[in-house]
């Protein structure tokens, strides 16, 4: 009975160690894209995953950043643990606290330490400072492979080679470093797993257009439902598992070698071996795979989800630039790294108010509009409009635009939706969700409460912020790009979303609904900017024309339905129900009732940003 | 015989404050089983790095066959050691490992086979060639590590204390081994031990040493009969060590008692130790003895029988093979040519040593 009840016991704390990773690699099965809805086995995500070009310039990344960091970091360990060893007994305990306190560190603590030792060095994020990242986490780790593995070996067996008449150099490379070698293929191993699995060092080192697989997760999975990226990250377990499983089957290889004869290599060689094999010829082959025609590089810094993936295939098969693709998810994010110089980029989206910062920090270059013929494909309202925030059009051209408004599921909401005051009303408590940017948020409250979405009235501001406190305990969740699932899936009501969304959402869920409330809302321009510190701009400006092309226009708003300001490009939409959307084209009704965003200046943002705090810190009953 | 193979010359070596060995002067007869003898600390075991060239000294020369090597690597002297805890290669099978020297001097491959044959049978373990280093007990790993030193062929063989970490009964038997080795390879044993009955058994020379200093080298009879000094007397084998006074040449007085012995030239008068070992101690009726005392403790020890005497305010040790039970009242008699006179220590370095090991 007893010896049921441990089983059961050890079974269920297996369970629970075990069942998250079982989901995800079920999920990447799974040929349904909804969660928790099991709709036939399919490897269509793995080979998709194999397919994307992008993923595997991460892979390729991540085996290299992982092969070299992993070398470099066993081979200081080796001459550390070796002079550790020489040490006094005093000093060497010190010296071993101090090697793996790193261990213990918060990973985000280091990271951002890094971040800042980087930057303030003026030293720009790229390949080297991640990889001076790893080498240096997986240093401890290293150390604590290869240096118990020095210890155990007798002392005089180097003395005894130099005895038999071993020159220095013969005793260290046929005695010492043979002995220690179990220590230092665990150490490797060990270092290559740790550096492969990381996510948080690298994400903060990492330089523009480096991805590794774990931050290219991160990014995908933020976005919403991905199963390609659970077919992913169950690769990167299975590889972390078996990696793991190989660093502990070194010692029973030695007690196994201990019994047989001479001559075998342990098995951990042969793997260690196979392993760099298998890294090479990954790495040569995706590189085998890259196009021909380049040129040159272009770095390109954009919305989550903000352009259809064929688009920068084709750009980079026209123009023979290389596209180093990212994204952001708020302007602030974009900004707070652009200002810092942690990162290069050498086009950016960021949308009206944020431009208008930009200029007004001095951070972006004026546009050379004879490299942009397309130009002549965008409507000079759009243009128009854009003066508002880009005085001259000097320095931004507009990519998308689209307005501020409510979408909601007709089958849960009964009555007609036409004002803000829904999102306030205790009947739909928990299934509410808000943006979690200032800008939109605060455009809620202070149109709902008839002020302007610019206002810097302190009293207007005290209200609008009373008003989004007390709406605290109806919202289910604060959300950016998650907005689409959650709806999709009916697991909320109501959100305030971007028009572009709203297209796109219908057409996987029918019953969802957008409107633009009576009471008035945002009306926004994104557009492409070149950075002033851009080396690339040549490319940088091929890129902003070849977005302007009709046919690529079309391209993008067929993938991320978001209205186009390309007149061309809405001609040639074929479906015209769209092309007639009030979503995406409204009237001169709504838009009349709509105001775009200004830059506020920095106490403006500052003033905004401190309310938009007390919002987020207060206590929600 | 009677060619000096090493000298050591004024050989001294401190680590940090630590003085190892002062001004040490040394030689070593080619053939001879010569032993390094004292307790821990004393020197014994740098002397032997030194020779094998692990340390340099801070001043003083090494000579080896007419050479000064002093500077020399120990790759390329030609001597081999043999390390208390074997420092077998354990990546290495035994095969492996006994061939290291070998091929590092580029033999070919059919000498290596055969030295690795020949010892093995030497060291008898033919058969152990694929057998891992670690897979073999204590006494094996020695004896392939002696294999290992002696396929080079070097005139000189360094041993550091090299059954230290086998078992009593092992030890016995490797000591014999060791004779047998050394007769028949005809080759220069310098050996590091701080165990006397080792010293006692298997060299032709000992130097017992203490702080750095030689406080005796000679034979194992001559160490043993007639230790120079109290250190060395009481380092070596049980001893009653008494302070007495030599009254005149062959007359000693031990404990208020005069006794017959054979020394001569020490003065008249003079304050001396003597060294007397328990298994010359005589206990006879009390009347027959030159003092009486009292059997105080027994125990039984296999061999002989071992008592303690109390006799003049001194507790002696005494070894016999007859029984005399405690509380009996006996007389002590010792032949005169088994009383050692020593002369009083002058220096404190002659000072006996509490032995930690």
């Amino acid at each position: 009975m007893i010896k049921h009840l441990k089983r059961i016991y050890m079974g269920l704390v297996i369970l629970f160690l075990y069942l998250p990773i079982i989901v995800l690699v079920v999920s990447s099965f799974n040929n349904s894209k909804i969660l928790g809805k099991w709709d036939g086995f399919t490897l269509d995500w793995y080979k998709e995953l194999f397919n994307n070009a992008s993923i595997m310039n991460a892979l390729k990344t991540t085996l290299i950043l992982a092969l070299m960091a992993s070398v470099i970091a066993t081979a200081l360990g080796t001459l550390a643990s070796l002079t550790i060893n020489k040490m006094k007994r005093s000093t060497r305990s010190v010296v071993m606290s101090i090697t793996n306190i790193p261990m213990l560190n918060a990973e985000i603590v280091t990271a951002l330490a890094f971040m800042l030792l980087f930057v303030g060095l003026g030293i720009s994020l790229n390949f080297a400072t991640v990889l001076i990242a790893h080498v240096t986490f997986c240093i401890p780790y290293a150390l604590l492979n290869i240096y118990p593995k020095v210890r155990q070996m007798d002392n005089n067996m180097y003395e005894a080679a130099l005895d038999l008449g071993a020159s220095s150099a013969q005793a260290f490379f046929k005695v010492t470093l043979p002995e220690i070698m179990p220590g230092i293929m665990s150490g490797f191993l060990m270092s290559f797993t740790m550096s492969l699995d990381d996510f948080i060092i690298t994400h903060f080192t990492r330089g523009s257009g480096i991805d590794t697989l774990s931050t290219k997760i991160y990014t995908e999975v933020r976005k919403g439902i991905k199963p390609e990226m659970y077919a992913l990250s169950t690769l990167l377990f299975v590889t972390v598992f078996v990696l793991l499983l190989l660093i502990n089957r070194t010692p029973n290889e030695e007690k196994r070698r201990k019994k047989l004869a001479k001559g075998k290599k342990s098995h951990a060689t042969l793997a260690m071996g196979m392993c760099i094999v298998l890294i090479i010829s990954a790495v040569g082959y995706i590189s085998f795979r890259d196009d021909s025609n380049y040129i040159g590089d272009v770095y390109v810094y954009n919305w989550g989800e903000y352009i259809d993936p064929e688009v920068i295939a084709l750009f980079e098969e026209e123009t023979g630039y290389k596209v180093h693709y990212e994204e952001f998810e708020t302007n602030e994010e974009m900004y707070t790294i652009i200002a810092n110089g942690a990162r290069n980029y050498d086009v950016i989206c960021p949308s009206d108010y944020m431009i208008e910062k930009m200029i007004d920090t001095d951070l972006l270059a004026p546009l050379d509009y004879n490299a942009i013929p397309n130009i002549k494909n965008i409507g000079s309202e759009y243009m128009e409009s854009a003066t508002g925030f880009d005085p001259g059009n000097r320095y931004s051209v507009p990519y998308c635009w689209g307005t501020v408004g409510i979408c909601y599921n007709t089958t849960m909401i009964d009555e007609e939706v036409n004002s803000w005051s829904i999102l306030f009303d205790e009947k739909y408590s928990g299934s509410i969700l808000m943006q979690a940017s200032v800008r939109d948020a605060y455009c809620v409250a202070l149109s709902y409460l008839g002020y302007s979405i610019n206002t810097l009235d302190e009293m207007q501001l005290k209200e609008a912020t009373n008003l989004l406190i007390s709406q605290k305990p109806l919202v289910q969740a604060y959300v950016i790009d998650q907005v689409r699932d959650k709806m999709i899936k009916n697991t909320a009501a109501l959100s305030v979303i971007y028009s572009g969304e709203a297209i796109y959402m219908q057409e996987e869920n029918p019953d969802l609904e957008y409107v633009v409330p009576d009471e008035g809302s945002n009306v926004w321009i994104d557009g492409w900017v070149i950075p002033k510190n851009s080396e690339n701009k040549e490319a940088a400006l091929a890129w902003i024309n070849f977005m302007c092309d009709p046919n690529i226009a079309l391209m993008n708003f067929n993938e991320i339905t978001y209205s186009t300001p390309n007149i061309a490009a809405r001609d040639l939409i074929e479906d015209e129900y769209i092309r007639n959307s009030q979503i995406a084209f409204p009237g001169e009704s709504v838009l009349s009732r709509c105001e775009v965003y200004n830059y506020l200046g920095k106490d403006g943002d500052a003033l905004y940003d401190g309310y938009w705090t007390k919002v987020g810190t207060a206590a929600s009953e | 015989m009677d060619n000096k193979l090493i000298d050591l010359q004024g050989i001294s070596k401190s680590y940090g404050k630590n003085l190892i060995l002062n001004n040490l002067d040394l030689y070593i007869k080619e053939n001879e089983f010569l032993t390094l003898l004292g307790p821990s600390g004393c020197g014994k075991t740098t002397t032997l790095r030194i020779i094998g060239g692990f340390e340099s000294p801070d001043s003083g020369k090494v000579i080896f066959d007419n050479q000064d090597i002093t500077d020399l690597p120990p790759n390329k002297r030609h001597l081999n050691t043999i390390f208390q805890k074997y420092a077998l290669f354990t990546h290495m099978t035994i095969a492996e490992n006994i061939a290291f020297g070998l091929k590092i001097a580029k033999k070919s491959k059919t000498y290596i086979d055969d030295k690795i044959k020949y010892a093995l049978k030497l060291v008898n373990l033919d058969g152990f060639e694929n057998r891992m280093a670690d897979s073999l007990s204590g006494g094996q790993q020695q004896r392939i590590a002696i294999a290992r030193a002696i396929v080079n062929e070097p005139k000189v063989l360094l041993l550091d204390e090299p059954l230290g970490a086998l078992d009593l009964k092992l030890r016995q038997d490797m000591q014999y081994e060791l004779i047998r080795l050394k007769n028949e390879l005809g080759i220069t044993f310098i050996y590091v031990t701080h165990d006397q009955e080792e010293a006692l058994t298997m060299s032709d020379t000992i130097v017992v040493m203490n702080q750095g200093y030689i406080q005796q080298m000679g034979t194992p009879e001559m160490i043993y009969n007639e230790p120079e000094n109290a250190f060395v007397a009481d380092f070596i084998g049980d001893s009653n060590i008494i302070a007495s006074t030599m009254i005149e040449d062959e007359v000693v007085e031990i404990l208020g008692a005069k006794f017959k012995c054979v020394d001569k030239g020490f003065g008249n008068n003079t304050p001396v130790d003597v060294v007397i070992r328990p298994e010359d101690v005589e206990l006879v009726e009390p009347q027959m003895g030159t003092i009486q005392g009292l059997v105080t403790h027994l125990i039984f020890k296999g061999v002989h029988y071992e008592m303690e005497v109390e006799a003049n305010g001194f507790k002696w040790l005494v070894q016999s093979t007859k029984l005399v039970p405690v509380g009996t009242r006996v007389g002590i008699v010792v032949d005169p040519f088994n009383i050692q006179i020593m002369n009083k220590p002058e220096s404190e370095d002659e000072e006996a040593v509490t032995l930690d090991e």
